[in-house]
């Protein structure tokens, strides 16, 4: 007689609702966004979302800065509350901040914002002439960010392996949406959709594979708990192995690392510009974040297995982003190379397995991010009757044309070559001393030898703008509205600030930069 | 009492490994089927038989909510909407044979068995125990309570930022697939004033012609000017010039018959 | 009988999933196969749990069906969008993007 089960009562959950609270308000305000699209009147709507997504977000700052210096595990140990989560989540949050700033930004395109007036329009079609005229717009892009930044402020602080593929894919599936809802080129557009959703759904799957092997070398998702069986076990670990491997293939598929990286100039030159900046920083951002922490709190007692693959890794990213990216005559194309190529670099600060590694690490994300949000800020305004004028030979002369904007585009490549008083120089001084001292030389070698090629082709840039004589009917630079003004304003200041005065972040992030295990 | 229970848990074994083996071989002759046949519709139901067999191989392994979810919504939900999705695309949607990349397909098959090898080299090489799930279903009573003690404990915020996830779905789906309507819809009387204004034949059109032997759609009408009614003959056919064409004689026909001359001859309208 | 034998069909099945990723055109066959390759792991995660004789990988294997389920709506959703614009599902046909 089996007939009666015992009920044994679920203890309740304990969930400290205040260590988790930017994560709440994201989560809370993308819910009532949901609700926004539903019941505000379609007049209102853009509005009342701008309102919401800007206030959440600087409201979830502020909840982050009254977390400063807390360590703890929270939500039954599924989420670490620690320095480096603390400072990945404060960057990927005013990363969105500037991010939403790009797509909010209306006045550049004279049909309206960047996102295609309804998505479910057939391109070039009669409705979408319609909905052009009327001046309709896809306001569902706004929930659709900020569940994508509830993801990425998860993703870096996620305690085990299951939280982290949750998150994974809460960031992406937005992600993968947003990427298809460019007003111009949509077929271009839709198609780097369905690519980046192919990949992206591949690059999960191994993640989650090797996700189970770890399970089945420990027993449990817990990071500490994997940490635990590593220290336990001395000899017989090929789970691990596979494990690590097939874990650093979804990784390093986000932070498009070589030879992971196939979907990144696809997507990149696809995606509605402000989505294609978003993405390019903060999912770097999050993804970088994950990767600390899998590497450094679960597997940090098999470092020497995986630190070669690591050296290797970030050798061929950085020069197949440099080699490449010469090669490239369209500019979002050129961006995406560049932005595999600092992906090489940022994986020197992985590989030094120190704090200063750590440290370095979550300093570049920060430079790199807002260096970026402003490149692209500046390819969106660079326009011909068509839309957005990419190809590189549309740029010849434009220094002579409207040298602000030159001049400021001018600024961030000089970053991204890494010249001093630039943000670019400091960060790749930070993680190239992190990485010799975590005994990395050769790598940093092949870093210095790439940055050399790669401060080649950014400096063709500025010679193509400033002494190329401009091409006859070539495109114009459109005057932004304060959006984009701003955007490009915080770009400019983060990155002559952390270039001249970058102290006092270096020593933020060297404060912050211990896991909690 | 050790030798009966002894001969029982051969017996489980016996069984559990019957099940292995057959349901196993039909999961990985579903999988191959699935890579190799050309048409997407036999993909999916190939794959829908793996399905239906790894959760033949759960309940083998004690997990026996998770092999009646993986029933119900990988095979009943997720691939009939992929078979649904397919039905639109267009059920004979095959894939070309031909390599973009030449040497492509090889060298993905070379790659693939190598990681196979790989992953198998060192499984094999593990050794697993086997504690089965008995002991942590008892502790809150049974397999369904353990989950959910689980899932409502130690995994809630996974849980809960799951919501989020089948939120993003329905958006997705929703902006990709639905259109709100523009102008409000138009009822009878509008199209009526629609259909004058255009200027274009407002009533029904006239019927195709019925002659003693020809009454297809394909005869046009006559006029009483004995002229021809085009439009008594459907666009199709006339944009085919698929009609019957009525003899110049036919005029004649016609008015001897009215003037009541019953013998007429030759042959019928052709 | 030992899980290693499931733990190896686990990882044919991931392997046939993989292979048909890299060899499969058709953006609806090839989402099969990443759909192949989760339910690989699914197996491998229930064996585990049973290695184990915890229930944590049970639960894992639950959300991944949570996840699967929400990623084939999207998918396809973008799928049916392509072929609505350009009626093809071949992601060789659509290739305004090269490499």
């Amino acid at each position: 007689m089996n007939g009666l089960i015992a009920l044994v009562p679920i203890p309740t959950p304990n969930m400290d609702l205040g260590q988790i609270a930017p994560l709440e308000i994201v989560f809370g305000a993308a819910l009532i966004s949901v609700l926004v699209e539903a019941f505000v009147r379609r007049e209102g709507r853009r509005r009342v979302q701008l309102v919401l997504v800007f206030a959440s977000l600087i409201a979830a700052v502020a909840a982050l800065v009254g977390l400063a210096g807390t360590r703890t595990l929270t939500a039954q140990a599924s989420v670490a509350v620690d320095g480096p989560a603390l400072f990945m989540q404060g960057t990927v949050l005013l990363l969105a901040i500037v991010g939403a700033l790009l797509i909010a930004e209306r006045s550049i395109d004279p049909a309206g914002d960047a996102f295609a007036p309804r998505a479910s329009a057939l391109p070039g079609g009669r409705e979408e002439r319609e909905l052009t005229a009327a001046g309709w717009s896809q306001t569902e892009v706004w929930p659709l960010f900020l569940f994508c930044v509830g993801g990425m402020l998860l993703f870096p602080a996620s305690n085990d392996l299951l939280t982290m593929f949750v998150a994974l894919e809460v960031l992406s599936l937005p992600l993968y949406l947003l990427a298809g809802l460019a007003r111009r080129r949509r077929l271009l557009s839709q198609e780097a959709s369905l690519k980046y959703f192919l990949l992206g759904a591949f690059s999960s799957a191994f993640f989650l594979f090797g996700t189970a092997m770890l399970y089945g070398f420990a027993g449990t998702f817990s990071l500490g708990g994997i940490a635990d069986a590593l220290s336990g076990n001395a000899g017989d670990n090929g789970l691990v192995m596979l494990g690590v491997a097939l874990l650093a293939v979804g990784l390093l598929f986000k932070v498009a690392a070589v030879p992971f990286h196939q979907w990144t100039p696809d997507v990149y030159q696809g995606a509605p510009t402000p989505i294609t900046a978003f993405m390019a920083t903060c999912v770097k951002v999050a993804a970088f974040g994950a990767l600390l922490r899998v590497m450094y709190v679960a597997l940090g007692g098999v470092r020497w297995d995986w630190q070669p693959m690591l050296w290797i890794i970030a050798i061929i990213t950085m020069l197949v982003g440099v080699i490449v990216a010469i090669a490239q005559t369209d500019i979002k194309r050129m961006l995406a190379y560049s932005s595999i190529a600092h992906a090489g670099f940022i994986l020197l600060g992985v590989i030094a397995v120190s704090e200063a590694g750590i440290a370095s690490t979550m300093f570049y994300l920060a430079a790199y991010g807002f260096a970026t949000l402003g490149a692209f800020a500046v390819v969106s305004l660079v326009r011909d009757s068509s839309g957005e004028a990419t190809h590189l030979s549309q740029w010849a002369g434009l220094g002579k044309r409207s040298p602000v904007v030159a001049g400021i585009f001018t600024l961030f490549l000089l970053a991204f070559a890494g010249i001093p008083l630039t943000s670019g120089f400091t960060s790749k001084f930070a993680v190239f001393s992190a990485a010799i001292a975590g005994g990395a030389t050769p790598v940093v070698i092949v870093a210095v030898f790439a940055s050399v090629i790669s401060a080649f082709f950014y400096a063709r840039i500025i010679v193509l703008m400033f002494f190329a004589e401009p091409a006859e009917e070539g495109p114009r630079v459109v005057l932004p509205s304060a959006f984009t003004a701003l955007a490009l304003a915080i770009g400019v200041a983060v990155t002559v600030l952390l270039g001249v005065l970058p102290q006092p972040l270096l020593n933020l992030a060297q404060q912050a930069g211990i896991f909690l295990r | 009492m050790t030798g009966l229970a002894t001969v029982m848990l051969s017996v489980i074994d016996t069984g559990e490994q019957i099940t292995f083996w057959i349901c196993g071989s039909l999961a990985l002759i579903g999988a191959l089927g699935m890579v190799l046949s050309r048409k997407a519709v036999h993909s999916a139901l190939w794959i829908a038989m793996t399905m239906i067999n790894l959760a033949c191989l759960y309940m083998a392994q004690g997990a026996l909510f998770l092999g009646m979810v993986q029933i119900i919504v990988y095979t009943g939900a997720v691939m009939m909407l992929f078979l649904f999705v397919l039905m639109l695309v267009g059920v004979d949607s095959s894939d070309s044979v031909v390599e973009t990349i030449r040497g492509q397909r090889l060298a993905a098959g070379l790659a693939g068995l190598a990681f196979a090898l790989m992953l198998i080299a060192v499984i094999s090489r593990v050794t697993l125990g086997d504690v089965g799930t008995q002991g942590a279903d008892a502790v809150y009573g049974g397999n369904l309570q353990g989950l959910a003690a689980l899932i409502f404990g130690k995994y809630l915020l996974a849980f809960e930022v799951t919501s989020a996830l089948l939120i993003t779905a329905a958006i997705g789906a929703m902006i990709l697939a639905h259109r709100e309507r523009i102008e409000p819809k138009k009822e009878q009387k509008d199209l009526s004033k629609e259909r004058f204004l255009s200027g274009e034949h407002p009533g029904s059109l006239p019927p195709p012609g019925v002659y003693a032997r020809h009454n297809a759609v394909d005869t046009p009408a006559l006029l009483p000017d004995g002229t021809l009614a085009e439009n008594s003959v459907p666009a199709s056919l006339r944009a085919r010039g698929a009609i019957r064409t009525v003899d110049r004689a036919l005029g004649d026909e016609v008015q001897q018959l009215a003037a009541g001359d019953g013998s007429l001859e030759g042959e019928d309208l052709r | 009988m030992t899980p290693n034998y499931y733990i190896v069909l686990s990882a044919l099945l991931f392997t046939i999933g993989a292979v048909g990723v890299l060899v499969r055109r058709n953006a609806i066959v090839l989402f099969m196969c990443v759909e192949l390759m989760l339910n690989a792991t699914n197996l491998a995660l229930v064996t585990f749990a049973r290695v184990h004789g915890n229930l944590d990988g049970q639960v894992m294997a639950f959300f991944v069906m949570v996840v699967a389920a929400a990623e084939v709506v999207v998918g396809l959703a973008i799928i049916v969008t392509i072929f609505r614009s350009r009626r093809s599902a071949s992601v060789d046909e659509a290739s305004l993007l090269k490499y």
